[in-house]
């Protein structure tokens, strides 16, 4: 690779460094370094790193990009001890050489890292983290508390996700200091605080933005732990960055990877919400305009069905029958008055047959004395007066 | 939770009084009457206009606790 160059012939700067450019670049494309962060400088407002890294003897310039700080566990500070990933590259303007920074962790966490799986297994032999006990959260938290910085983004990420979702609700906001000496009695006391009746609270959040191990570390001290174990309050927990967990998200009734995840898990969406209420409009008014149509429908059934329609046909059998009995009626009574007629001629040919006119005709005669006829002679005295009746006519006699 | 379901107030209330009347209509539509369809009637629209109103018109509320009262 390198090559044998005699320097007989010159050669510009460009050349040369461009020479070395392509050689750094190829022998050293990834190296891991420990280090010492000093002179740690943040270049605002592209929020790109310069610092230089060291140790007893040498030094090396770094740069640490913007995009890639933020995917960092911590915030480096001077003095930090340091594992780095990164590549050697010579920036040609200025004949210098430098570190690109790619990932940086820093070292030395041991014994954290033993706390916190020391405390993590003790709290979970007592029980804290048990599946058993996690409340579920209201469907529709009204008054909801947020224990966290009084400054800085969660506070005013929160509010614009629920502002945006579900604008209804009522957040208290119970400032507390959240890293540092102090940290965690002032996080202790303002959950102790929020969980006052007086607040009447749906839900509760502990939050803070992402940050080093360190910084975090006040969401992994026993105290705090058992605070938000003690929470009447169904209680979410909401610190660092999605790749953070702390002891406290695992007391939680629900661990919400950011504080503006916390927002979003919390509350439903005010536009989906609408959204179901306007279809919850229209089924209601496809329901009761079915049922009335049915209702007529069943009303125009009714009207035609033979039970409704059974007195017209009644009457007009009733007419009928009456038709025939009277028809019936004027028969019988025909045939009666015959018969009575009949009977009566032969009654009278038999009184005729059977009255003295016939006798009379014959030449008998018969007396009639005070108007009652005489049927034997001594009931005849003198100069009495008589009728004789012949068959045409009487004729006025005395004795 | 079931001290919010009682609350009239509530967003919640309305918005589950809501979905329960739908249910209602859904499901027994054999045994209501014209009179019990007209009165969820009546009330759905009532409840509609109300979560309406409350989504669309409410401004978020916040309130600082004082540093002092963290006592």
């Amino acid at each position: 690779m390198v090559k044998e160059k005699t320097m007989t012939e010159p050669i510009t700067v460009s050349e040369l460094t461009q020479e070395l450019k392509a050689l750094v670049d190829s022998e050293f494309k990834f190296v891991y370094l420990i280090a010492e962060i000093s002179g740690f400088k943040r270049h605002s407002p592209s929020g790109h790193c310069y610092f230089t890294l060291k140790d007893e003897t040498s030094q090396i310039n770094a740069t640490l990009w913007s995009f890639r700080f933020n995917y960092l566990n911590f915030k480096p500070q001077d003095g930090d001890k340091v594992l780095i990933k990164g590549k050697v590259t010579l920036y040609e303007p200025r004949g210098t050489y430098q570190l690109d920074v790619t990932d940086m962790q820093k070292t030395g966490l041991g014994e954290l890292q033993a706390a916190f799986e020391k405390l993590k297994d003790k709290l979970a032999e007592e029980g804290l983290f048990d599946a058993e006990r996690k409340r579920d959260l209201p469907e529709f938290p009204e008054r909801v508390g947020i224990v966290t910085s009084e400054t800085g983004a969660v506070i005013e990420d929160f509010k614009n996700v629920t502002r945006k979702r579900f604008p209804i609700a009522k957040i208290f906001l119970f400032p507390a200091q959240v890293q540092g000496a102090g940290s965690i009695e002032s996080v202790c006391r303002a959950i102790r605080q929020a969980n006052k009746p007086e607040y009447n609270l749906d839900v509760l959040v502990v939050a803070r933005g992402g940050g080093s191990l360190e910084d975090l570390w006040t969401f992994n001290e026993e105290k705090v732990a058992r605070e938000v174990f003690n929470s009447r309050v169904p209680l979410v927990s909401a610190v660092g960055h999605e790749v953070d967990f702390t002891i406290c998200d695992f007391v939680a009734d629900l661990r919400a990877p950011t504080p503006s995840a916390a927002a979003e898990i919390i509350f439903r969406d005010k536009n989906e919400l609408l959204e179901r209420i306007n279809q919850i409009d229209y089924y209601i008014k496809i329901y009761v305009k079915d049922t009335v149509e049915s209702l007529k429908d069943s009303l125009e059934n009714i009207k035609k069905s033979y039970f409704f329609n059974k007195p017209v046909d009644m009457m007009n059998e009733y007419k009928m029958r009456t038709d025939e009995i009277q028809k019936d009626l004027e028969k019988l009574i025909k045939e009666k008055l015959l018969r009575v007629k009949e009977s009566l001629l032969h009654r009278e040919k038999l009184l005729k047959s059977i009255s003295p006119e016939q006798t009379l005709k014959r030449g008998f005669t018969y007396v009639i004395k005070d108007g009652k006829i005489i049927s034997r002679k001594v009931k005849v005295g003198k100069d009495e007066k008589m009728i004789v009746r012949f068959f045409d006519g009487d004729v006025e006699v005395s004795s | 939770m079931a001290k919010k379901k009682e609350d009239q107030g509530t967003f919640e209330y309305s918005y589950r009084r809501l979905e329960d009347i739908l249910e209602k209509l859904e499901n027994n539509s054999e045994e209501n009457s014209l009179e019990d369809v007209m009165n969820y009637y009546q009330e759905g629209l009532k409840l509609l206009k109300i979560c309406r109103q409350k989504l669309s018109e409410a401004e978020l509320k916040i309130e600082k606790i004082n540093a002092e009262e963290l006592k």
